[in-house]
């Protein structure tokens, strides 16, 4: 992983895509969220929605835009399933706010460190969610880590495609 | 102080968010009376907003590819994959003749059946009024096993109903939206079903595990819960009628948290992995199909004409019988008894003397503490005495259909003498 200099980072190129990009992508994802575990039941291990929001962090780096939209698309999840809303959006809050802080400092057009970063935020997900409604809120529930390293792992792959597809919405200058 | 935010700007948004989102989720979990946390049942209005909110913007597009899904699957099987339709339609014609011959005597047994029940004072429910849904979309999360329908408030859905399919039951309607509504999954950890094992009747709690497996809870160790044994409802939670199938029992564990007790892996009966249309249990109340109505409208007329006549005789049976001198006036001596009065022209004949006195003869029964299990005996109610039923003779025409007085005592027929 390399680490960049202060000097360095400023001079480092930002992602940008069309306004569209960022109404639409984010849609889409969680559209598909909410339907393809229907074709894919009980094999739905991935997370469109954190995929993207790690996606757009690190393009964007930049710590706030990652964290609105982690909030959003957490609290958007949390909205569509019957569990309490915040849960997710917390989650994701904190892996945007990471995912655009770590996009400062490391050079995220790498592919294999965009995979890793997305292997870890994920696990990192799954960890905030079972903090938050397990201790924080004092919920029962029930926890498979195999499933949670399962998801991670599908979230990888899914970020192996859809990166290089969502590099193609940028504006080139 | 500019310095400080400007300096930390992005922790204090990332605080300000996070904050906002916790004290969101304090006011949605409540202490429940167990003494753990649970989630409120029923969502406040602001998070009942966020979610429609989230349902009205994720739910048109969903819509669209469930509906161009459905229009691909549709041409390929209406137009392309014809292989064998011909003789398919010739065996399902078949099917329907033979079906409706079944039906007919299905009904008439149904029928049967359920005056029976209402006879025997049962409250059995009957699905009659379902609604058809489209099912178009899930939470997305294995941690929430719920689904959404395209039904909702305007076709008369209402929480807590059922949903089931042609296979077995599926879920209850847990929020619903003025045309879409959310369905709790059987499968969910938070959910809940009364059910029965249908063999060796043994009742238990039908509830989801973290896998999204059907399990019955709170069942004591049972050798006799066997692998294969068909699972049905209870009827017991107020949301699923009596009856209906829930699955098949798959394996049968230890439960992890209590010694005594065994956890019953299920494979559901419906395919809750795949659903497309489900139906919604609007209405548990009886209604027939128009045929049936016109016939039960018919024969509630002919009852009502004819129940007049029925009160009246059972009017005048009620008054003759109070008029009529009881065959034992407890106020009268022996003697003069009504049995034994010579006035009478068409004198009752007492009941046959046994000629061999034993205790099942009236009054042959020894006293009450006489001897052992001497109070066993059946004895006359005091307060009773031998009366007659109406007297035939005294409503011409209407003897025959008569009933004795509500208020007398069973008691023998007595016989006229010629």
């Amino acid at each position: 992983m390399s680490l960049l200099g202060a000097d360095l980072r400023r001079e480092m190129e930002i992602h940008r895509y069309p306004l569209l990009a960022y109404a639409l992508v984010p849609l889409a994802s969680l559209v598909l969220q909410a339907w393809l575990p229907r074709l894919t039941s009980p094999y739905d291990w991935f997370d469109f929605p954190l995929v993207v929001t790690v996606y757009f962090a690190l393009g964007r780096r930049n710590p706030i835009q990652g964290t609105l939209m982690g909030a959003a698309m957490g609290l958007f999840e949390d909205a569509l399933t019957h569990n309490a809303i915040g849960i997710n959006g917390i989650a994701k809050t904190i892996v945007g706010f990471l995912a655009g802080s770590v996009g400062v400092r490391v050079e995220v057009d790498n592919q294999v460190i965009r995979l890793l970063l997305n292997f870890v935020l994920s696990l990192l997900s799954s960890a905030i969610y079972l903090f938050v409604s397990r201790f924080m809120l004092g919920l029962a529930l029930e926890w498979s880590w195999l499933t949670e390293l399962l998801r991670a792992l599908g979230n990888s792959i899914i970020a192996l495609v859809l990166f290089p597809l969502l590099d193609r919405l940028q504006i080139k200058e | 102080m500019e310095s400080f935010f400007t300096r930390y700007r992005n922790l204090v948004v990332l605080l300000v968010i996070l904050v906002a989102q916790i004290a969101g989720l304090a006011v949605q979990v409540r202490r429940a009376s167990n003494g753990r946390n649970a989630l409120d049942v029923d969502d406040q209005s602001g998070v009942r907003l966020i979610r429609l909110w989230a349902n009205a913007i994720i739910g048109p597009p969903e819509h669209l590819i469930h509906a161009s899904k459905l229009g691909v699957v549709g041409l390929w099987s209406d137009y392309i994959d014809l292989h064998n339709v011909r003789e398919q339609n010739q065996d399902l014609k078949q099917t329907i003749g033979r079906l409706r011959l079944e039906q007919a005597a299905l009904l008439e047994d149904a029928r049967q059946g359920q005056r029976l029940q209402a006879l025997l004072g049962f409250e059995q429910k009957y699905i009659y009024a379902t609604v058809a849904a489209q099912v178009y979309g899930s939470s997305g999360s294995d941690r929430s096993h719920v689904f959404y329908i395209d039904k909702g408030a305007h076709e008369g859905l209402k929480p807590d109903m059922a949903v089931i399919t042609a296979d077995g039951i599926v879920g209850k309607v847990r929020d619903v939206f003025p045309h879409t509504a959310q369905v709790l999954a059987v499968n969910d950890p938070s959910s809940g079903a009364g059910v029965i094992l249908e063999t060796t009747r043994i009742r238990g709690i039908l509830k989801g595990n973290a896998d999204g497996q059907l399990e019955v809870v709170g069942i004591l160790a049972d050798q006799r819960i066997q692998p294969g044994e068909k699972v049905l409802t209870a009827g017991g939670d107020l949301v699923f009628p009596r009856g209906l199938p829930v699955g098949v029992v798959q394996k049968v564990v230890r439960d992890p948290d209590r010694d005594a007790f065994i956890d019953v892996i299920l494979t559901p009966a419906a395919h809750l992995n795949r659903l497309d249309e489900v139906l919604v249990i609007t209405s548990t109340e009886p209604r027939f199909p128009p045929q049936q109505q016109k016939d039960l409208a018919a024969s509630d007329t002919l009852e009502s004409s004819v129940s007049p006549a029925i009160r009246d005789q059972m009017k005048a049976s009620e008054i003759m019988s109070e008029k009529l001198p009881g065959l034992i006036d407890p106020n009268l001596p022996s003697d003069q008894q009504p049995l034994r009065d010579s006035s009478n022209p068409n004198p009752a004949v007492p009941p046959p003397q046994p000629l061999h006195p034993d205790q099942f003869s009236p009054g042959a029964a020894a006293p009450a503490g006489s001897e052992p299990g001497a109070d066993t005996a059946p004895k006359p109610h005091p307060k009773t005495p031998y009366t007659l039923p109406a007297a035939p003779s005294a409503a011409p025409g209407s003897a025959s259909t008569a009933k004795p007085a509500a208020n007398s005592a069973p008691q023998e027929t007595p016989r006229r003498n010629p």
